[in-house]
């Protein structure tokens, strides 16, 4: 424990280090302030901290959390204890969010580029030279291009909404958020499927497949816990990866399943379970339609046939099958959540929400349920109409089944690359950065270069706001006051969270609320924006006239949470009121109206042998978090996993540098050779290789996954597929 | 990128090919805009709070396909035809069973 040569780090290190840190920025902040107190007597004395709720952003889930404030100053972070969605935890990033209040790198100024774009030089500007400007930019595009030459983007964040009614007020048809780089296929699968997209209730679950989700790493609260405390009392938990996963090292079982045949596996599943007869007929009959001819359709698809796609042997997919079935309807195919992988990934997803159909698990403990009543309310707006505009979204029809209020981020950067349908010419961006996630990065940098203006809110200087005409400084969730957001957590129900300020903005930050309120009022659209977030708060909460003074007092509000199975005898919400294990609409529209597998194309080029795949850490959640100071110690850089044969046959050794290079890109990082990945495949982290000067921990430091990553989307609804790329790799110095 | 746009310009003639009862006719945007305007003084105020999401497309369509007989019709004063097909779009294109429904309040 000790011995300093050691380069792993405990969680009481980590704590310590924390602590270490924040409080080094505490007396750098407080020395021009007053003195230490004279030294109390001892005893019966209240603590030297204030405690104030709030929220945590260091990545989406949004895990309530206690701040120790000290003469002005956050020390610590520590979890909620009421707030039962993260059982009560924070993790590791959440700790460090310490480290992002008090950043080096954050941003203090509204800045204006004056060198050429992405060069790196800027000019510090008055927020009023700042907002003049962007108003009079935006208001220029939208007469030259009409409303919708405006795109806006907004990340995960409690005040994204208000880009979203911002983009409506102006007129524009053209936002995206960080989904369609992320999870639509799943999204698309599941509401295609049940008509809704239910969560996994893993709590309850008695047995979970884990297909593709590093559940143990990348963090989704409660899941993460859950799926822990599940084992301990006996669940079991089968993880299929080409990578043996921290999830896989704890889980009850591990397959090394060949990338791209997840499909295969679960028809098997189905398969199995059809011809066994281990499904509830009269579940069957009553509520999904199509099982004859889902029947007809994996009749051939047995585990022996699965076994020479997947890799894993026929019998322990029969035995999985009829232990899922034995479980049902406590157990399930956990749906995900990243399920940007794929070109066909709507369709794998389909396979996936067909298993849990066939365990009749819907709305039911342990299986998936309907998302909870929130009891959130709108607060209405009636945004204008602009007869000039197109019809339609710049990425419209693009793919048959987008969706509408998201589009596809790929889709829209080839339209604006294309200047068709029509020219987008200018781009608002919050607190998301396709430059650091979406494919392809030459490209997005081509998208940028076809605009006249571009204006990036952050807390930093990320990749894309390096890009940026207009860089404007946003605070900290630390910093901000926030509207409410619904939270949810399986069976046990929604909870409500907003965030209070526990310190004043630094620097001259301002929350994009405050930005997009005063360009309104610049614009002429004042009356979309006529309250403040306390007022609108109440608004949200009209429901529920306790919740204001509950969340003042707990950091949480949990709304009645009706008893499962309360849509037993209720029509889903699909065409033909049933789980459409057969997708009529998809066979409507022409499409695959059941999952049809098709083998995973092999690399088109024999010096591009490894498929690559990618993923977080539980330290990271991608380019938002790498830089932080604190989680740099734990990530300080990615590398590659490589696998020890392949290695050998490469001549690389351990940490040797190794070049990878795709059609697109090319980069180079530290190779981690292991046996505890497919031979085939290569995996990275997200979140490095950036090229922002902003960056001070990541700026050239390991290997872009854009950088690397082809052009290739979801063919039904155009999320990225991010799975699709071979690399060769050969040590650096080599012939 | 040779493969990229190719890709692209297939999905586009395959989108364009699978014209759909997904879709109605009218401009659900425009749809949207006027619902707001015509519709939502009286739905969520004195009459039925509705949305998109309150019906599934077929009982969208059976309302609309008479849509004399809905009680309020008689009140819809300056709605044109072409304003109503809009209306319908959005109400349609939105429903509870749609591809893209509208999220609930």
């Amino acid at each position: 424990m000790n011995d300093n040569s050691t380069r792993q780090i405990s969680r009481r290190d980590f704590l310590r280090l924390a602590g270490t840190a924040a409080t080094a920025v505490a007396a750098t902040a407080v020395t021009a302030a007053t003195a230490p107190e004279a030294k109390a007597a001892p005893a019966v004395q209240a603590p030297k901290w204030e405690s104030k709720y709030s929220v945590c952003d260091m990545c989406f889930n949004r895990c309530g959390l206690i701040a120790r404030v000290e003469r002005g100053v956050i020390t610590k972070l520590d979890p909620n204890p009421k707030f039962t969605k993260s059982r009560g935890m924070l993790c590791a990033r959440g700790n460090a969010g310490v480290a992002q209040v008090y950043d080096p790198d954050r941003l203090k100024t509204p800045l204006l580029r004056v060198g050429a774009r992405g060069e790196g030089k800027w000019k510090a500007i008055s927020w009023d030279e700042a907002l003049e400007l962007a108003a009079t930019k935006m208001k220029d595009i939208g007469e030259k291009y009409t409303r919708c030459g405006m795109l806006f983007s907004a990340g995960a964040d409690m005040q994204s909404g208000f880009v979203n009614r911002f983009a409506e007020a102006f007129g524009s048809f053209n936002v995206t958020s960080h989904e369609s780089l992320c999870l639509l296929s799943g999204n698309r699968a599941f509401l295609d499927t049940f008509g809704d997209v239910p969560l996994p209730d893993v709590k309850n679950s008695k047995y979970v497949i884990l297909a593709g989700a590093n559940r143990l790493e990348a963090l989704v609260t409660p899941d993460s816990m859950d799926l822990i405390s599940i084992m301990k009392e006996g669940a079991k938990v089968v993880v299929l990866d080409p990578r043996y996963t921290k999830s896989a090292a704890l889980a009850s079982e591990w397959h090394p399943i060949r990338p791209g045949t997840d499909m295969a596996f679960m028809l098997a599943l189905a398969n199995v379970i059809i011809t066994e007869k281990l499904y509830d007929a009269k579940y069957m009959a009553e509520r999904t339609s199509g099982l004859d001819k889902l029947a007809d359709h994996v009749a051939d698809m047995t585990p022996e046939w699965a076994e020479k796609e997947t890799g894993i042997p026929a019998a322990d997919i029969r035995r999985m099958a009829r232990d899922l079935a034995a479980a049902a309807p406590s157990s399930m195919v956990y749906p995900g959540r990243r399920t940007s992988d794929y070109e066909n990934s709507t369709q794998i997803r389909r396979s996936f929400a067909i298993v849990n159909a066939l365990l009749g698990n819907y709305d039911r403990p342990g299986g998936l349920v309907p998302a909870r009543p929130a009891g959130l309310k709108k607060v209405p707006g009636e945004p204008p109409w602009y007869d000039d505009n197109p019809p339609g979204r710049v990425d419209a029809k693009s793919v048959p089944l987008l969706f509408d209020e998201e589009g596809s981020f790929v889709l829209t950067r080839e339209a604006v690359i294309k200047g068709a349908p029509y020219p987008i010419k200018g781009w608002f961006v919050y607190k998301t950065n396709p430059m650091a996630t979406a494919p392809e990065r030459a490209k997005t940098r081509e998208m940028i270069d076809k605009l006249d203006f571009m204006i990036v809110v952050d807390i930093t200087m990320s990749d894309t706001a390096w890009m940026a005409d207009l860089v404007l400084p946003a605070p900290s969730a630390m910093e901000r006051t926030d509207p409410v957001q619904a939270l949810q957590s399986g069976a046990e129900g929604a909870c409500l969270v907003w965030r209070d300020a526990v310190i004043p903005p630094l620097y001259q930050s301002r929350p994009v609320f405050d930005i997009l309120k005063i360009l309104a009022g610049k614009l002429g659209l004042g009356e979309f924006f006529d309250f403040d977030i306390e007022s609108y708060r109440l608004k949200q909460l009209a429901a529920f006239p306790e919740a204001a003074e509950i969340i003042k007092r707990d950091g949480v509000f949990y709304p009645p949470n009706p008893p499962l199975g309360g849509t037993d005898g209720a029509a889903f919400k699909t065409p033909s009121q049933k789980i459409e294990l057969f997708c009529s609409r998809y066979a409507e529209m022409g499409l695959d109206p059941l999952p049809v597998y098709t083998p995973p194309k092999p690399s088109p080029d024999t010096a591009r042998k490894f498929r690559l795949v990618v993923g977080r850490s539980a330290c990271i959640t991608q380019a938002s978090s790498t830089n932080n100071a604190l989680l740099s110690e734990f990530e300080p850089e990615n590398m590659l996993w490589l696998n020890d044969e392949a290695a050998k046959e490469l001549g690389v050794k351990q940490g040797d540098v190794v070049q990878v290079e795709s059609p697109v890109g090319k980069g180079e990082l530290k190779a981690l050779v292991t046996p505890k990945i497919r031979r085939d495949t290569v995996y990275m982290l997200s979140g490095f290789g950036s090229i922002s000067g902003g960056l001070s921990h990541t700026k050239g430091v390991g290997a872009s996954i854009v950088e690397l990553m082809e052009t290739r989307y979801d063919s039904i609804c155009g999320n990225s597929a991010i799975h699709e790329t071979f690399l060769s790799v050969k040590k650096k110095g080599a012939a | 990128m040779k493969r990229s746009s190719i890709g692209i310009i297939a999905a586009l003639v395959l989108a364009l090919a699978v014209a759909s009862l997904a879709f109605a006719e009218g401009n659900a945007r425009k749809g949207k805009f006027l619902y707001r305007q015509k519709c939502r003084t009286c739905h969520g105020a004195t009459a039925s709070d509705l949305s998109p999401n309150s019906k599934t497309q077929a009982d969208w369509k059976k309302t609309f396909a008479k849509w004399e007989g809905i009680k309020c019709a008689k009140d819809w004063k300056g709605v044109s035809d072409a304003d109503r097909g809009d209306i319908y779009s959005y109400l349609h294109d939105y429903a509870k069973d749609s591809p893209s429904p509208a999220k609930c309040n």
